[in-house]
């Protein structure tokens, strides 16, 4: 399924991203591709989460896990640099149902 | 028709560590929005969650304070939904190899409710709806917190109930988390369903979700099996769906949300390594828990032969009975320990919260100290009250307060000097007395102590008194 410069447009709307007209064309291709490349996994995953779990059979020990010591969080500035913020909030505007 | 009450509860508990579950962000309460977050809780691409140890610890305690299995070999997975409080819009939970289960907790009554299993996870953000918007901070997203399946073993709202306070009371016991239902520090999901007696299939269950308090479980679940029989009486069926207890109004009522959507298509989070604890990890583990609350409310009463009331109002505070008991240690005995105990101190302390944190100025070793004053007779019961109550608010030891002279002690001639002194003073109480109305020597008791400064022993005062009258 080809992914349209229309789509392309509504993604970047999403995430507050200018692209030119050159650079959606572009897009539109490379994400083509990279939904190609992830459609490879079908191929080999048949046994579904048990066949992902064997990938990582990799084992780590309690003793090697995080020890739970408070490293001083982002400020908050940080935190919401990027995104519509009130008041220190993330607003989502609510959708109807 | 008549109908039975199938119950199970989810409970989620959040643990008392300092960290996230995933991150090294602060799991303090409160704060301003959107101030205890980093990439990791904010599920920011790229960023790589890492299992807090002492997640895995306490999530273990609980398990094996509910006599349940340890699976050794453990994993996260990823739960899919979509909803503005989760960033990554999956939360990290785990779904087929949960850290702990098939365990119980024992009702009065002697009946087992099957706890299923008790799995970690990652609490999510809060939200604050207004004005068509919706504001979210993420100070809660990433606190750990543990999930508490029980098995469908509850059969009326009192058992359910009671299982929720058991669970709360071992939990504290336990030092995982202060289980404030208030504060959302526990959170009890109800599920209810009916079946006609007789039968075995279960009906249809509704879940009601976040109550939090003891009594409004009760009071919900009143309020849905009212609402389900109606149902069911009038030839309708229940529909599986999720509702809400307004405690204000004591109604029930779907959710709006539409949260049925039970398909969360689980998946091993490949983010997070599979993690082993080794037996003999868990073994020490389980050698490092507390006294468990039931068993010393048994031996409070078997074997310290505390009076049941006087035992169930001490066990239930940890550090009241890690107080006794400290006193104990130092050969005080159970019965004066117990009874300033719940006389004096907690007369101090007015609310649950308070005996809960049982913050005093003394030890155990200095309470120690005072009650065997009294249990040598040093002091009376009256001079031991009032000088522990001195203690309790200066914090200085009972050989501080208690004036040399005081400890002196007071020689029987004294006292019988003293004794004759009242019987002289008051012939209309001696006729009393000698009457058979025993209440009358209560006058007499107020000359000896103004002699004494209140140190006589009143009971030695009164034998005294009827040996000079007899
Ligand atoms: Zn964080």
């Amino acid at each position: 399924m080809a992914v349209t410069k229309t789509e392309i447009e509504k993604l970047a709307k999403l995430g507050r991203l200018r692209f030119s007209e050159e650079e959606l064309e572009k897009f539109a291709g490379e994400f083509d591709d990279i939904i190609a490349f992830a459609d490879t996994i079908n191929e080999s995953v048949e046994g579904g989460t048990d066949e992902i779990r064997s990938v990582g059979s990799q084992l780590v020990s309690f003793e090697e896990l995080r020890e739970d010591e408070v490293i001083l969080s982002l400020p908050n500035e940080k935190i919401v640099s990027n995104v519509e913020d009130v008041n220190g909030f993330f607003s989502v505007k609510r959708s109807k149902k | 028709m008549r109908y039975e009450l199938v119950c199970g509860i989810e409970t989620h508990i959040e643990l008392a560590t300092n960290t996230k579950i995933f991150c090294n962000c602060t799991t303090a309460f409160g704060g301003d929005p959107n101030t205890h977050c980093c990439p990791v809780c904010t599920g920011q691409p790229g960023s790589l969650p890492i299992l807090n140890k002492k997640v895995v610890e306490y999530a273990v305690r609980a398990g094996l304070a509910v006599h349940c299995k340890i699976n050794n070999i453990s994993h996260m997975d990823r739960k899919n939904y979509v909803y503005p409080d989760l960033p990554k819009a999956y939360q990290i939970s785990q779904y087929d190899e949960p850290l702990c289960e098939h365990g119980y907790i024992e009702l009065e009554s002697g009946k087992r409710i099957g706890i299923t299993r008790i799995h970690i996870e990652e609490d999510a953000g809060k939200l604050v709806h207004e004005n068509g918007y919706t504001y979210v901070d993420y100070n809660r997203g990433g606190v750990p917190l543990i999930e508490i399946v029980s098995e469908p073993d509850i059969s009326s709202p009192e058992e359910a109930k009671e299982y929720a306070e058991k669970l709360q009371l071992i939990m504290r016991y336990v030092g995982i988390s202060d289980c404030k239902m208030q504060e959302g520090s526990m959170r009890c999901d109800v599920n209810v369903s009916l079946r006609e007696v007789g039968t075995k299939e279960f009906g249809t269950r509704t879940e009601t979700k976040n109550i939090n308090s003891l009594n409004f479980i009760q009071k919900a679940m009143y309020a849905e099996v009212e609402r389900q029989t109606d149902i069911l009486e009038a030839g309708g069926s229940i529909i599986q769906q999720t509702m809400r207890y307004d405690d204000v109004s004591d109604m029930i009522s779907p959710m709006r949300e539409k949260e049925n959507s039970d398909d969360y298509r689980y998946f091993p989070d490949p983010d997070i390594i599979r993690f082993q604890i080794a037996q003999e990890k868990v073994d020490e583990i389980k050698s490092s828990l507390p006294e468990l609350p039931f068993d010393k409310l048994t031996r409070y009463v078997n074997e310290l032969e505390l009076p049941e009331t006087t035992a169930r109002q001490m066990f239930k505070y940890r550090r009241v009975a890690e107080f006794f008991e400290g006193a104990l240690a130092e050969g005080a005995s159970v019965k004066n320990a117990s009874n300033l105990i719940t006389g004096t101190i907690y007369s101090n302390m007015n609310t649950e919260e308070d005996k809960e944190l049982f913050s005093v100025l003394i030890s155990a070793k200095q309470f120690g100290e005072l009650v065997k004053l009294l249990d040598e007779k040093t002091v009376n019961f009256k001079m031991a009250q009032s000088t522990l109550q001195q203690m309790l608010e200066s914090g200085k030891s009972a050989g501080d307060l208690i004036k040399k002279e005081d400890l002196a002690g007071i020689s029987d001639d004294d006292l019988t000097k003293w004794c004759q002194e009242a019987i002289d003073a008051n012939p209309k109480a001696v006729a009393d007395i000698m009457a058979g109305k025993d209440k009358a020597i209560n006058v007499m008791f107020g000359h000896i102590m103004k002699q004494s400064k209140g140190k006589a022993d009143t009971k030695k005062a009164e034998s005294i008194i009827r040996e000079l009258l007899s």
